[in-house]
């Protein structure tokens, strides 16, 4: 745990909570899948679950589905254990897609829609309206074999929507999507947010969805390593300047600084990434770089979530 | 089990019944039902009328009268005869015995056979003796009566050499009835555990088990594939009485209502045992193309049923060995039917034979469910069996 995620932790306490995974644990063979995974979710923005292949994620959101066995810690739903009767409510998007093949789309939707506890014309009317919204108009009756890998990915969220969800669980949504896809996706995913749904999406590629979420839960080795709120966390607990002086190249100035006000991280063509000390003041940053020459770029640089990772973790994500 | 796990299920069911009835496969599988059907009962029914002459032996009295009797009931049954004198009866029955005769009359007395049938009269060369003993003891009426003729009644006794057996069309009603519960049973079950390997391969169970059991889904998929395959069963049936009353086939004779209702009852109960077990087998797979492969262990006890049928449906009585197969669950829904339709077993065997597999089918049902559940969701290698009985870890 570092000191942002501890920063952080109180706020995600505070927040209204709606899923919950507590302390989850599960190993197959001799890898630990899960170990002690703990973190929630708040209804009403979107929430992304990070980390790199391999680290739990599709483990950790098969078991809210219950769909694989938990040694240990429980998932709850508004405070109580998940139920069979409350993840039919539940809306979910599996990393490896699944759908009947030869099967045709509307069919499909409107057979997956009964099974969650919708009578059978009310499944075809939300079936129309996620096909028409999709973009699948006029192919309600094509299998699902004869659409493009995209259409199909198309079908698989209309399958997640159906029911009108009240938590939506999307693992690696934004995988295999061309750039029209993953913005039709997180244009969807931000509106059902809005409409209050609690929306949990996983993703390894963190920095390509750091814009899309605004709070995070990263998780490496079957363990959360830090969370919270996107901008708290691209802002960190020292916080992180680049500053330019003209006509230093090479960032001379900076290796003057006392190391009790900020250290250097990198120089890039007279870039100069620095890392203020904690506690430390950056107008004094200002002051030596203006002592140098003249100050073409000063700001508050915003670390990205793999650094984040890096940072945590000390390895790549 | 409440209505909402009901109803859940029975959409599963609904899905699989819609999809297969649609298809080309189950269209095609029954024309070509029907058109075997048909074959079997419409072509033996062509071959009786056009069957060779029987050749009749005569021991005793006078030779011209006999052979009046002779032609007049091979003219009643619309069959061909040609008689041959019999030195002597001894002779007559060594001439039975190798088959250079079918039936010999013996004066005034008796009609012989190689063998009587047990349940009717229409069994090997029975229709031609029948009618032989019916117009001897006739013409016998109508000259002079022997002292004590009206005691033995008018007609004469018809006698085999060998113990009487179930007759010829009865045996063919149990080989419908093997072959129809072996064709469905095979085919069907395998359609249930392509389907299961599917449902894993594609994935879609993970969609479909995050709101229903891994049980509901089993038992509604197993329902509406059992559906299909009784509806299948019953047009067969149907198709088999209908055109054997058409073209006056004798195969409609030996399907006595006994034979009809124990045939139904080891389909029925046949499916269910079976059903499950092809399940559990497709939910080890990951891939659909290896389902050929962890099905067959399922099937040898049907293949090992089915072979021996036909020694008992032509060979005269079955073997212990067979016998205990009729009561064997997984060997009871092919061999029990045959059994019975051959007459080697009384009703109430078979009755037990139905109760012994109605308790092997719950306990089937239960052990598949649980390798079911436990295998379905596991992906990578194929699951091995142990490994899923021996952890008692649901997933």
């Amino acid at each position: 745990m570092t000191a942002a995620s501890a920063a952080a932790g109180p706020e995600v306490a505070s927040r209204r909570v709606s899923l919950e995974l507590i302390g989850l644990s599960r190993r197959f063979g001799s890898v630990v899948a899960l170990d002690g995974l703990t973190f929630s979710v708040p209804p009403g923005e979107v929430f992304g679950f990070l980390g790199p292949n391999g680290a739990g994620k599709t483990t950790a959101m098969r078991a809210i589905f219950g769909v694989v066995a938990l040694e240990g810690g429980q998932v709850r739903w508004q405070g109580q254990p998940v139920t069979e009767q409350a993840r039919r409510r539940f809306g979910y998007m599996p990393e490896e897609r699944g759908l009947y093949p030869s099967m045709q789309i509307l069919e499909q939707l409107e057979y997956l829609g009964r099974l969650h506890d919708m009578t059978a014309a009310s499944a075809r009317d939300a079936a129309r309206h996620w096909i028409k919204r999709l973009g699948l108009a006029g192919r309600e009756s094509a299998k699902l074999e004869a659409l493009s890998h995209g259409n199909q990915q198309r079908v698989q969220l209309a399958a997640a929507l159906m029911h009108d969800p009240e938590l939506l669980v999307l693992d690696e949504p934004f995988a295999g999507l061309d750039p029209g896809g993953v913005d039709d996706m997180t244009e969807i995913l931000a509106e059902r947010a809005r409409a209050g749904v609690t929306v949990l999406f996983s993703s390894h590629q963190l920095d390509l969805v750091e814009h899309i979420c605004e709070a995070v839960a990263i998780i490496h080795r079957g363990r959360v390593v830090t969370q919270g709120a996107v901008s708290d966390l691209e802002r960190g607990d020292r916080p992180r300047l680049a500053v330019r002086v003209t006509g230093d190249q090479a960032g001379d100035w900076a290796a003057r600084l006392d190391p009790g006000v900020a250290t250097v991280e990198q120089v890039n063509s007279g870039m100069v990434v620095l890392t203020l000390a904690p506690g430390a003041d950056s107008q004094k940053v200002l002051d030596a770089a203006r002592a140098a020459g003249a100050v073409e770029h000063f700001s508050f640089a915003s670390r990205r979530l793999s650094e984040v990772f890096r940072d945590v973790t000390g390895e790549e994500a | 089990m409440n209505s909402k796990w009901v109803r859940l299920t029975a959409i599963i069911a609904e899905r699989e019944i819609r999809q297969r009835a649609r298809s080309r496969a189950f269209a095609v599988s029954t024309i070509v039902l029907l058109l075997v059907v048909a074959a079997g009962v419409v072509i033996p029914a062509i071959l009786a009328h056009t069957a060779k002459p029987q050749r009749v032996g005569i021991v005793g009295g006078q030779a011209a009268a006999m052979t009046g009797i002779v032609h007049e009931a091979g003219h009643l049954t619309g069959t061909g005869v040609t008689v041959v004198p019999q030195p002597s009866l001894t002779a007559a029955e060594a001439a039975l015995r190798s088959g250079q005769l079918d039936v010999v009359l013996v004066n005034d007395s008796e009609v012989v056979v190689k063998q009587v049938s047990v349940a009717d009269s229409s069994g090997s060369g029975g229709g031609l003796a029948s009618a032989i003993a019916d117009v001897a003891g006739l013409s016998r009426l109508l000259g002079q009566l022997p002292p004590g003729a009206a005691d033995r009644g008018v007609t004469l006794p018809v006698r085999g050499l060998s113990p009487p057996s179930a007759s010829l069309s009865r045996r063919l009603t149990g080989l419908f009835t093997v072959v129809l519960v072996w064709v469905l049973i095979s085919a069907y079950g395998s359609q249930i555990a392509m389907g299961v390997g599917e449902e894993k391969q594609n994935r879609i169970v993970e969609v479909i088990l995050a709101s229903v059991r891994p049980v509901q889904l089993l038992v509604g998929k197993v329902t509406g594939i059992g559906v299909l395959a009784l509806a299948q069963a019953a047009l067969m049936v149907v198709a088999f009485l209908g055109l054997g009353a058409a073209v006056g086939s004798s195969l409609v004779h030996g399907a006595a209502p006994g034979i009809v209702i124990c045939g139904a009852v080891f389909l029925v109960l046949g499916y269910a045992f079976y059903c499950t077990a092809y399940a559990a087998a497709g939910s080890l797979v990951s891939r659909q193309s290896d389902v050929g492969t962890v099905i067959l262990p399922v099937q040898v006890p049907l293949i090992v049923a089915y072979a021996l049928s036909y020694t008992v449906i032509y060979a005269n009585g079955a073997n212990i060995f067979y016998k205990v197969l009729g009561f064997f669950p997984p060997t009871a829904p092919l061999a029990m039917p045959v059994l019975y339709a051959a007459g080697d077993v009384p009703a109430w065997q078979a009755a037990i034979s139905a109760v012994l597999l109605a308790a092997g089918t719950v306990w089937m049902a239960r052990t598949a469910a649980t390798i079911y559940g436990r295998s379905i969701l596991r992906t990578g290698s194929r699951v091995r069996l142990r490994q899923v009985l021996a952890r008692g870890e649901a997933a």
